[in-house]
């Protein structure tokens, strides 16, 4: 019989371990900031320190595991090859490394060169990640949902850049723009067309395979990656004509559409075979949790908007979704892709006859949970924060901090643990 | 349902990886050239398919309401 998985069109382990080794580095930064900024974070979306630190988990944490990611699962979840992933990833890797703290710097200290910089090496390195990967995968059938949502969210990429690159200029050189309207789009083209639909395209794979659900149902996988960026075209389509209720319109159909999603996934996690709740299990559901009180939130806002005017509303929204959904659901893919990976890996490198660890070893539940526990606790005070700044920023910053440097030692101690298991 | 009938099925849905590799490669050893199974899973199975291409065997797959890949592959 053959081996048990095929590695040979699967990149070195360095190519995505290089992104997940950083990425919450920079949650230990977010962190560090709110601790440094204080309360003032939460008096404003537009303040520089809410700009940086919005950016710094983002880019720095969400964007980093993304791409690392699809560098890694393109070839077994849509069959597509990239033609060198190593070098690949080490030119997207450096650029975001880079350009993720050059532009919370520069909104920071208000620098136009530092914000120029920091536009130039993001469009660099998401540029060619783009140029390599949406070849990659156009050229394959679209022969599931997954494939589709995968497609799709590549142009969602490809418009949160050009949005992004477009305001950082702008900021930078002075440019008259409606930025407002202009952020808001960036925020959603980000959060929506890239980061919602690679989650939905994921999520119909992960899911079901992680945590042992019943399947999506066809139909509605099939629709809900066109159905969100078409909304968000008709969103775009409404800032350039100055419709300002098609814009609505658009968002509160969004709305829908994310909790219809998070609704669903809620009720296949319910269905799961998996008698015992891991780190994996509990990270989506806390997500699924905060992905519906940030989902409805937004679907109260376009019908009252008046409500936004709260001091708390936005502050909580935005971490609600941020921190409460997107970092929930990654670091729960994290716990399953790195010990599987490792695993994967040693299998292959081992002489036959020697035993491979189990993954339980390379990266034990028990470490996961306690870290999730801690990232939960920082959720909590975050959203607190959001209530009272004066009182709980600080804590809560110090708690995001603590809980992202846990789960970069737990990710290292795996590639440790991967790396004396491969020399003995 | 398009796929015909056949006795040999591997109802990989609520199993993790690589156990459906594992038992679709078995089930392959054990029929005979000529004869087809069955694989059911929540998903494509794109490393599998580049095995089968490899060792050329013919295989097809259709996805159902509820989710289910059918994929029908040939000894």
């Amino acid at each position: 019989m053959q081996s048990p998985i095929s590695l040979d069109n699967a990149p070195p382990l360095a190519a995505p371990f290089r992104f997940f080794l950083t990425a919450p580095l920079f949650l230990v930064l977010a962190g560090l900031l709110l601790i440094v900024a204080g309360s003032e974070i939460f008096a404003s979306r537009w303040m520089p320190a809410t700009l940086a630190l919005v950016h710094l988990i983002t880019i720095g944490f969400m964007l980093q595991v993304m791409i690392g990611a699809l560098i890694q699962v393109l070839p077994v979840v849509a069959g597509a090859d990239l033609r060198r992933p190593l070098p690949l990833a080490w030119l997207v890797h450096a650029a975001l490394t880079a350009g993720t703290p050059l532009l919370a710097a520069g909104f920071l200290v208000d620098s136009p060169a530092l914000l120029r910089a920091a536009a130039v090496l993001l469009a660099l390195g998401i540029g060619g990640f783009l140029l390599a990967a949406i070849p990659a995968v156009f050229a394959q059938a679209s022969t599931s949902p997954t494939i589709r949502g995968l497609k799709l969210s590549l142009l969602g990429l490809a418009g949160v850049v050009a949005l992004g690159v477009t305001l950082a200029l702008g900021l930078a050189h002075g440019w008259l723009l409606p930025y407002p309207e202009l952020t808001d789009l960036h925020a959603g083209w980000g959060l929506v067309a890239w980061a919602g639909v690679l989650l939905a395209a994921m999520a119909y794979v992960v899911v079901p395979m992680f945590q042992l659900t019943p399947g999506y149902p066809a139909r509605p996988s099939w629709w809900l990656p066109p159905l969100l960026l078409a909304l968000m075209l008709l969103w775009s389509l409404a800032v350039a004509l100055g419709w300002p209720l098609l814009a609505r319109l658009a968002q509160g159909a969004l709305a829908v559409c994310g909790l219809a999603f998070a609704g669903l996934t809620l009720r296949l996690q319910a269905q799961r075979r998996r008698a015992r709740a891991d780190a994996t299990s509990r990270y989506w559901l806390a997500g699924l949790l905060a992905a519906l009180g940030a989902l409805s939130m937004f679907a109260v806002a376009t019908v009252w908007p008046a409500v936004t005017e709260h001091p708390a509303w936005t502050p909580l929204f935005a971490i609600l979704l941020l921190a409460g959904a997107f970092i929930s659901f990654i670091a729960g893919m994290l716990y399953k892709i790195v010990p599987f990976l490792t695993w994967l890996h040693l299998q292959q490198g081992m002489q036959p006859g020697l035993p491979v660890p189990n993954m339980n070893r390379l990266l034990p539940d028990q470490a996961m949970q306690r870290q999730m526990f801690a990232y939960l606790a920082a959720l909590a005070l975050l959203a607190g924060a959001a209530l009272r700044p004066l009182w709980l920023a600080r804590p809560a910053g110090a708690m995001l901090a603590v809980a992202g440097g846990w789960l970069w030692w737990n990710l290292l101690s795996a590639a440790w643990r991967y790396t004396a298991s491969k020399r003995h | 349902m398009i796929h015909p009938k056949t006795p040999h099925v591997v109802d990989a849905r609520y199993m993790e990886p690589p156990e459906p590799f594992v038992r679709t490669m078995e089930m392959l050893d054990t029929i005979q050239p000529g004869e087809k199974m069955l694989l059911l899973l929540f998903r494509e199975p794109h490393p599998l398919y580049r095995v089968l291409r490899q060792n050329g065997h013919a295989f097809e797959s259709e996805l159902l309401p509820d989710g289910t890949f059918e994929i029908l592959i040939e000894r």
